[in-house]
């Protein structure tokens, strides 16, 4: 990714054992984020896993009861002026004025942002053509299709450059087809440089553009890291298919002495070829020793792959579902 | 195509004056947003429609009155009650249509579910503020100036000074500034538009209607009770407590602001004989009204932006 060279810090967004109460219901509990430069970080977990409270408080608007959290290196309850200037928050509702129309809706949040007023037209209009509503720049903004309000929503939120953008459920409530074109956007903006952290209770979303990832549950990180870190945490035995054209069970027995091997499964055979399965923790070097120690004793190997669980089993394995 | 205001032309340079009113984005958009359509037109053909007609049954009854009951016809009479009548009428709009116009400048954001978006722009909450309530008092001081042919009228018959007519507007621009300013304070403390009307509407009526009441059994009740028997020093005292309630309310000081002028020919200072003979300096009752309104609309200004900026918990 475009992680920028020599930059100050490493982590964009940083927190540390947050915590937000409201009253005895505990939200956020202990939450300890890490966002670096550049990334297109999914912060994913059930609805009400505490994601939104997380975002409120990154994007100032509600204090934490305790713990830190600091965004492009500011603290977001002793500077939030300067995190306000650094982020693009995009919550999860659409906030519509009536009797406004689509340019005036950019051109009304650029001026909040201090654009001055001579920059702004050619703004907005680069911001519709980034988001392609430039053909509805004079409708009213509350005629606007779900999607296309949800792309103005985007373009809003680039519209002071900033270095990082908070989303809240981007995606949500959205036709499949207005789904992938905010995808598609999201990479584009992350190819403009900017980091991206947003959030969503469906991993499918995510897994497919994202570089790292962050699993909530009932307040508290259940994983955190990059995808693929994500996948060895949570599913630390990989699964190997092995067909073998005989000797099945000497296959078996050989297999079984070879270290991190921590289980053999016999599978239905195939067109009178042998299946078996083997549960395996360890690295790729480890997985080579497994094919070799076969070779070794001349079992005939007929194929030998090793399965890719998607995320969504190491979705469901790491949210127990406590939050129905 | 026709026309559309909606086209940005490259921003032309613009007097400093007209800048400083489309620095705030606020005010922009609130105007563009009042102006679009035919809402605005409908309000002010209603506003100066009911005026009018109020006008006319004004000139109706009291020419009418002076012609028969009177031998001679005192024209300047008929002016002075016309223009008292129309800024009586226009006084009660004003209280009814500027607590409309800002109940819900806070709690509209709320609901519309862009408050928080705007939270967390770099748009300060004063100029959020002082935008909501500078759109809402300009679309006030159109409806006043508007009225301004109708209150001329008066002009005809003469009876009425220039100095009246400057001091009426100033009256009615207190109350609506400070009316707007309420509005937006109790839409900062409410969650709905609809909790905030009402609140607005009570402490507006409270002041215009209730007080006068109050005060008016007060008087009653005094007049009842001391009978004249009182040291000057608390009849003093009292007469200083009872002018300042007085001037809390914009048309009983509009009445006696005129009284002063017609009686004791003065804007500023005169004189009251107390019953005992004594003579205490009085001032004429829009200048403390004019000094309370400023300092409870800057008070409610200050509490809303305080709200405003608060960051929840």
């Amino acid at each position: 990714m475009t992680v920028g060279a020599g930059t100050a810090e490493e982590f964009i967004i940083e927190t540390d054992n947050l915590v937000k109460t409201y009253g005895k219901l505990t939200a956020v509990n202990g939450v300890s984020l890490r966002v670096p430069r550049g990334a297109i970080y999914g912060f994913v977990g059930p609805n009400g896993a505490g994601k939104t409270t997380t975002m409120r408080i990154l994007t100032t608007l509600i204090t934490p009861t305790s713990g830190t959290a600091t965004v492009a290196g500011y603290s977001v309850t002793q500077n939030p002026r300067e995190v306000r200037r650094a982020i693009g928050y995009m919550p999860d509702f659409f906030g519509v004025y009536d009797d406004m129309k689509v340019w005036e809706y950019l051109d009304f949040f650029a001026a909040c942002y201090e654009i001055p007023e001579r920059e702004r037209p050619a703004l907005v209009n680069d911001l519709l053509a980034l988001v392609d509503l430039s053909h509805r720049r004079d409708d009213m903004v509350e005629k606007l299709s779900r999607g296309m309000k949800q792309r103005l929503s985007l373009a809003r939120t680039l519209a002071h450059d900033p270095e990082v953008l908070i989303l809240d459920e981007p995606a949500s409530g959205l036709d499949p087809r207005a789904r992938i074109e905010i995808r598609e956007l999201l990479v584009e903006m992350a190819r403009m440089g900017k980091t991206i952290f947003f959030s969503s209770h469906i991993l499918a979303d995510v897994a497919e553009i994202c570089t790292h990832l962050g699993i909530i549950e009932s307040g508290q990180m259940v994983a955190q890291g990059t995808v693929s870190e994500i996948r060895q945490q949570l599913l630390p035995t990989r699964e190997i298919i092995i067909t073998l054209l005989n000797r099945t069970e000497e296959a078996k027995e050989t297999l079984m002495k070879v270290e991190g091997v921590t289980g053999v499964t016999d599978l239905p055979t195939e067109q009178g070829r042998g299946r078996i399965r083997v549960d395996f923790s360890g690295s790729d070097e480890a997985v080579s020793q497994l094919l070799l120690a076969l070779s070794s004793q001349s079992i005939p190997v007929v194929s030998f792959s090793e399965e890719t669980r998607d995320l969504e089993s190491v979705f469901m394995r790491a949210t127990k579902g406590i939050v129905s | 195509m026709s026309a559309d205001v909606g086209v940005t032309p490259p921003a032309p340079a613009r007097p400093r004056l007209l800048h400083g009113l489309t620095d705030n984005p606020v005010i922009l958009k609130e105007l563009r947003g009042r102006m679009r359509g035919a809402r605005a037109f409908v309000v002010m053909t209603i506003y100066l429609l009911l005026l009018g007609a109020f006008t006319a049954l004004v000139y109706v009854a009291v020419a009418e009155s002076t012609l028969t009951v009177g031998a001679q016809v005192n024209v300047g009479e008929i002016g002075r009650t016309l223009f008292t009548g129309v800024v009586g009428i226009e006084m009660m709009l004003v209280a009814f249509i500027a607590p409309a116009f800002t109940a819900g400048a806070i709690s509209g954001e709320r609901e519309h579910q862009t408050y928080d978006l705007l939270r967390t722009t770099l748009l300060a909450p004063s100029r959020l503020v002082l935008g909501k309530l500078l759109s809402a008092l300009l679309y006030v001081l159109l409806l006043l100036l508007a009225a301004i042919p109708l209150q001329s009228i008066a002009f005809f018959f003469g009876g009425v000074a220039e100095t009246e007519v400057i001091l009426a507007f100033l009256i009615l621009f207190m109350t609506a500034l400070l009316f707007c300013t309420m509005g937006i304070y109790f839409s900062s403390r409410t969650k709905r538009t609809m909790s905030a009307s009402v609140l607005t509407y009570s402490v507006a009526s409270f002041i215009t209607f209730g007080l006068p009441l109050i005060l008016g059994s007060i008087v009653l009740v005094l007049g009842i009770t001391s009978g004249g028997a009182v040291p000057s020093s608390s009849e003093a005292l009292l007469v200083y407590l009872f002018g300042f309630l007085l001037c809390t309310n914009p048309a009983v000081t509009a009445v006696l602001t005129q009284y002063v002028l017609l009686n004791e020919h003065t804007l500023g200072f005169f004189s009251y004989t107390l019953s005992g003979g004594e003579t205490i300096p009085l001032i004429s009752p829009w200048i403390p009204f004019v000094l309370i309104y400023a300092g409870l609309t800057v008070l409610f200004f200050v509490l809303s932006v305080r709200r405003v900026r608060m960051i929840e918990n």
